[in-house]
C-alpha cells in the first residue's frame, strides 16, 4: 500500500524528468551512482579544506573563518561545496532507499544491498555530523553538547561524556585532534561499507552519466558562490546555545532530543534502523526458480557468466570429463531468476534440432522449449496483415489489453532473456511479419541491464548477435516502463503500418547493415551508455 | 531546436530546485534550543566515595591460605559508598540522589551531571555531599581546609559507633546569573569541595 | 557417404575446438546422409538446427579462447565466425523453402560453407597458437 503511493509519485516525478532529461541520463535512474559522484566531491573539497584546518580550539574556528572570508573564490567555495555537496548526498541516498523500496527491488536476493545499505546510513550521518562539529562555531557547540549528552543515555560509559563540555575550562586541545580523527575515519568506513554495497551485483554504476555530473557540479557551485556557507559565530562553552540555525539535513532529530528525551530519541533511531533492516523478510519474496545448466549442452563459453547482473553465473572447471575447460554454474543465493543468461547463451537456439531443445543454461520457470512453444502457438492465431509479436517483460507496460488478431504477445522475467534467434526464427520462417518488444524505461531496466544487452546484441556490439541477414526494419524496441501503455499502442499501432507497408518477409530483400540501430524514433539521443 | 531549448531550461529549473531545497534546509528555520532569558546551571562531578570498609591486617593463617606471590598483609575492601548529592535552589531542593560507584565491582567514581535551566537574576544556591554510608564503619575524612557549613558538623574520630549521616561537604552562595550564562556547580576532593563557577 | 573426413593435420592443437570440429564434422556427415534418403526433410531440418546451435556454442568458445590468449586477427577471424552463421542460417532457410538445386548441389554447399573456414582462418589459429 505504501508501495503503491510511493509507486505513483515516483513514476510522477520521472515522468517529468524523463521529459526533462531523456529516459537514458534521468537522475531518478542514477540515484546511487549520483551519491557516489557526490561523495568524491565532498571528500575533494574535503582534501583541500583539510589542508588549512588548524586542530586546535581557537585555531579551528580562526581557520575555517579565513578560509570562508579571506578566499572566499577558491576555499570559500570548498567549503560550501563540502557542506552542499554533503547535504545532496542525505538527499540522494534517501531518494535511492525509498526508490528501491517502492519498486520492490529490496527482498529475496537483493537483500544484501538492502541491509548493507541501512547500515551505512548510521555512517554518513556520522560522517556529516562529525564535520560540523570540526568547524567549533556555535552550531558545533550546540552539537557537540546535545550528542555528548544523547550518548550519556546509553549509559556506557564510565563518566559522562558531556563532562567534557561542561564550561569553557573542560575542553581542550587533543580532543580536538580525536574528532579530527573521526571525521576522516568515518568517511573511510562509509566508502568501505559503499564498496561492499555493491558487492554483489555486476558491473555497478558509480559513475552518473556525464551530463549529471556536470550539471550537478555546476548546480552546487552556483549555490555555493550565491550562498555561501558560514559560520554561526565561535563556540562559547560558558554560555548557552539560545537559538541555532541547524542543518536539517543531518540534524533533524536533534530538536527531538531535547523535546522528549534522549532515551526516546534512542528507541526511535535503534528501533527505526531495525525495522528498516527487517524488511527484506517482512514478508519474505519467493524468488523465481533459478537457472539450471545442462552439462551435455555447454562448453562453458562464458557469454552467460559475462551478462549475468547479479554475478550468480559462475564459471567451475571441468566436471564431467568432456574435454572443455569450464562449465557455468549457477549460485542460487545470487540468481533472481531474470533469464539473461538464457538470451546470452548461444544453444539457446528455437530451430528444430535433434532431441529435445536444451541450452546450455535455462529457466525452469519457462523453458527455452516452453517459449518456443508459446510462440509458435501464439503466431499461428495471428492473422491478417502487418502480424506483430510483442515480446514483453515483468517491468514493461501491461500487455493483456491486447486482443487484436494482428497481435500477439508473450512475457518474460527480462527481455533480455528472449535470446536473438528467437527473433529471427520469428521473422525469417514468417510467423509473423514483424517483432516488438515492449521493456522497461531505457534507463531503469528492473534487472538492471535487460535493456542494455538487448540493444547491444541487436546491433552487432555484443554477442550473441542478432543476425544481420534479420531485416531491422521489421524489428522494434519500445523502452516504455509501467507507466508506457498510451506509448506502447500508439507505437504498435506505427509499426504495423510500417510492416503493412513492407509486405512480407522474402529474404535477400535489401538487408539492412549492422551499424543501423533499434531506436524508435522518439527515443533520446543522449549518448550515455550504461555500464 | 525548440525542443532542446525546453529540455534545457526544464533541466535547469529542476536543478535550480534541488539546489534550492539544499540552500534553504541546511542552514534554516532556526531552532529555538534554550529561552533566551534564561541561564543555566550544570551540576556536575566525578567523585570516588569513601570504602566501605577499612583497611585491616591479614590473620597468620589468612596469609597462609594465599599463594607466595599474593602474600600482601593489608586487605583492603573495594567497594566504595555511594555519593549523596543533594543540590538546593533558593531554599527549594532541586535535586537529590545517591551516585553509585561505577564499575563492575563497585570501586569506580560516582559521576553526576544535570541541568538546570533557571530564570535569570539572583538565586542562592546550597550544594551538599556526603560520601561515606551510614551503616559503613569508616568516618568522614579528616577535616579538609575549607569546610563552610551551615549546619550539622559531623562528629569527629574514629570510633566503631554508628553515626547519623549527615553531609561532610558543603557550600552555599548567592548568584547573579545573566541570560545565557553557564553556571558549573562542580565538586573537586583537591580542591578541598564544591567549585562554583 | 562421408562428405567431410577428419584428420589429424586438422587438430588446431587445442583440445577442446578439435572436439568440437570433430563433433560438427560428424553433424555434417549425418545431415548429407539424411540429405540422400527420401522423406529425409524433417531429418535433414533437424540436423541443420542442431548444427546451428552446436557451432554456435563452438564459436562463441573459440572466440573466448582467441581473446584470453589475445591472438592478433580475431577480428578477421570472428567477421567469418558471423558470416558463417548467416550462411548456415541462408543453407537452413532455403531448404526449408526447398528454394535449393539439387541434393549434390547443396551438399557441395554444405561442404563448402563449413570446409573453407577449417583451412584458412582455423588452420593460420593452429598456427598462431603453437
Amino acid at each position: 500500500m505504501i508501495q503503491q503511493a510511493g509507486r505513483r509519485f515516483f513514476l510522477l516525478c520521472e515522468a517529468a524528468f524523463d521529459a526533462a532529461f531523456g529516459p537514458r541520463i534521468n537522475p531518478f535512474y542514477h540515484l546511487g551512482a549520483l551519491s557516489f559522484f557526490l561523495f568524491w566531491t565532498v571528500v575533494a573539497s574535503g582534501v583541500y579544506l583539510y589542508i588549512f584546518f588548524e586542530t586546535s580550539i581557537g585555531g579551528a574556528y580562526r581557520s575555517v573563518e579565513q578560509l570562508t572570508h579571506a578566499q572566499w573564490y577558491l576555499g570559500g567555495v570548498a567549503r560550501s561545496l563540502h557542506r552542499y555537496a554533503s547535504d545532496a548526498m542525505v538527499i540522494v541516498v534517501l531518494l535511492h532507499l525509498a526508490r528501491e523500496f517502492v519498486l520492490d527491488r529490496y527482498r529475496g536476493v537483493r537483500w544484501y544491498a538492502w541491509l548493507t545499505g541501512v547500515l551505512l546510513l548510521w555512517l554518513l550521518y556520522a560522517s556529516g555530523i562529525g564535520g560540523y562539529w570540526l568547524v567549533w562555531d556555535r552550531l558545533a557547540q550546540y552539537i557537540a553538547i546535545v550528542t555528548s549528552e544523547w550518548f550519556d543515555a546509553l549509559a556506557i560509559f564510565g563518566e559522562p561524556i558531556a563532562r567534557n563540555f561542561l564550561n569553557s575550562a573542560t575542553v581542550n586541545d587533543r580532543f580536538f585532534s580525536l574528532l579530527s580523527f573521526v571525521h576522516l575515519g568515518a568517511p573511510l568506513f562509509l566508502l568501505l561499507g559503499m564498496w561492499i554495497h555493491i558487492q554483489r551485483i555486476s558491473r555497478a554504476r558509480t559513475n552518473p552519466p556525464r551530463p549529471i555530473v556536470i550539471g550537478t557540479l555546476l548546480a552546487l557551485t552556483a549555490l555555493a558562490l550565491v550562498h555561501p556557507a558560514l559560520s554561526q559565530g565561535p563556540a562559547d562553552l560558558d554560555t548557552v546555545i539560545g537559538t541555532i540555525a541547524p542543518d536539517w539535513f543531518y540534524l533533524p532529530l536533534y530538536p527531538l532530543i531535547d523535546l522528549w528525551s534522549p532515551r526516546g530519541v534512542w528507541w526511535l533511531v535503534f528501533g527505526g534502523t531495525l525495522l528498516l533492516a527487517l524488511l527484506p523478510w517482512l514478508p519474505r519474496r519467493r524468488e523465481a526458480p533459478a537457472a539450471v545448466v545442462s552439462l551435455a549442452n555447454c562448453n562453458g563459453c562464458g557469454r552467460c557468466f559475462a551478462d549475468c547482473p547479479y554475478s550468480a553465473v559462475i564459471l567451475q572447471p571441468r566436471s564431467d570429463g568432456l574435454p572443455f575447460e569450464s562449465q557455468a554454474a549457477v549460485e542460487l543465493d545470487l540468481c533472481t531468476g531474470c533469464g539473461i543468461c538464457v538470451g546470452a547463451c548461444p544453444t539457446a537456439t528455437p530451430f528444430r534440432r535433434v532431441g529435445e531443445l536444451i541450452p546450455g543454461i535455462d529457466m525452469p520457470a519457462l523453458t527455452t522449449a516452453d517459449l518456443r512453444a508459446q510462440i509458435l502457438a501464439a503466431a499461428a492465431n495471428l492473422s491478417g496483415d502487418g502480424r506483430l509479436l510483442v515480446f514483453g517483460c515483468h517491468g514493461g507496460p501491461d500487455l493483456s489489453s491486447y486482443r487484436d488478431q494482428g497481435v500477439a504477445t508473450l512475457t518474460l522475467p527480462c527481455v533480455g532473456a528472449l535470446p536473438p534467434s528467437f527473433v529471427d526464427l520469428v521473422i525469417s520462417r514468417r510467423h509473423a511479419d514483424g517483432v516488438l518488444l515492449a521493456g522497461c524505461v531505457a534507463g531503469d531496466c528492473y534487472q538492471r541491464l535487460g535493456v542494455e544487452w538487448t540493444e547491444q546484441r541487436i546491433a552487432g556490439q555484443r554477442d550473441p548477435y542478432l543476425r544481420r541477414r534479420v531485416p531491422r526494419e521489421r524489428l522494434a524496441a519500445v523502452w516504455a516502463g509501467p507507466a508506457g501503455d498510451a506509448r506502447l499502442a500508439r507505437e504498435i499501432a506505427a509499426f504495423r503500418e510500417r510492416l503493412r507497408a513492407l509486405g512480407r518477409y522474402r529474404p535477400g530483400a535489401a538487408v539492412t547493415p549492422v551499424s543501423s540501430s533499434t531506436h524508435p524514433p522518439e527515443a533520446d539521443d543522449d549518448a550515455y551508455r550504461m555500464g | 531546436m525548440l525542443k532542446n531549448i525546453f529540455r534545457y531550461f526544464a533541466q535547469a529549473v529542476f536543478y535550480g530546485l534541488f539546489v534550492a531545497v539544499i540552500g534553504y534546509f541546511s542552514s534554516a528555520p532556526a531552532y529555538v534550543h534554550f529561552p533566551a532569558d534564561m541561564a543555566l546551571i550544570k551540576a556536575s562531578f566525578s567523585h570516588a566515595g569513601q570504602p566501605k570498609e577499612e583497611c585491616r591486617v591479614r590473620t597468620a593463617e589468612e596469609l597462609a591460605q594465599l599463594p607466595p606471590n599474593m602474600r600482601v598483609p593489608m586487605l583492603c575492601g573495594r567497594e566504595r559508598s555511594p555519593v549523596t548529592f543533594e543540590l538546593e535552589l533558593d531554599g527549594k531542593p532541586v535535586y537529590r540522589a545517591e551516585l553509585p560507584p561505577s564499575g563492575l565491582s563497585r570501586d569506580g567514581v560516582s559521576t553526576v551531571y544535570q541541568r538546570f535551566p533557571v530564570a535569570a537574576g539572583r538565586h542562592h544556591l546550597r550544594a551538599r555531599l556526603r560520601d561515606y554510608s551510614a551503616g559503613s564503619r569508616i568516618g568522614p575524612p579528616k577535616a579538609g581546609p575549607e569546610r563552610e557549613s551551615a549546619r550539622g558538623e559531623p562528629q569527629g574520630g574514629g570510633e566503631h559507633s554508628v553515626r547519623v549521616p549527615d553531609f561532610n561537604y558543603s557550600k552555599e552562595a548567592d548568584v547573579e546569573l545573566a541570560p545565557a550564562q553557564v553556571f558549573v556547580v562542580e565538586f573537586s576532593s583537591r580542591g578541598g569541595g564544591f567549585v562554583f563557577k | 557417404m562421408t562428405l567431410i573426413e577428419w584428420d589429424e593435420k586438422y587438430s588446431v592443437g587445442i583440445a577442446a575446438v578439435d572436439y568440437e570440429h570433430r563433433e560438427l564434422i560428424g553433424l555434417v556427415n549425418e545431415t548429407n546422409a539424411r540429405l540422400m534418403q527420401t522423406g529425409g526433410k524433417p531429418a535433414v531440418m533437424e540436423f541443420l538446427g542442431e548444427i546451428l546451435a552446436r557451432i554456435s556454442a563452438h564459436f562463441a568458445l573459440e572466440e573466448k579462447i582467441m581473446l584470453a590468449r589475445n591472438y592478433d586477427r580475431y577480428d578477421a577471424h570472428k567477421a567469418d565466425h558471423e558470416r558463417l552463421l548467416d550462411g548456415i542460417r541462408d543453407i537452413m532457410d532455403d531448404y526449408e523453402d526447398d528454394e535449393y538445386f539439387g541434393e549434390e548441389q547443396f551438399a557441395q554447399r554444405l561442404q563448402e560453407w563449413f570446409g573453407e573456414h577449417f583451412r584458412t582462418h582455423d588452420a593460420r589459429l593452429h598456427r598462431q597458437l603453437d
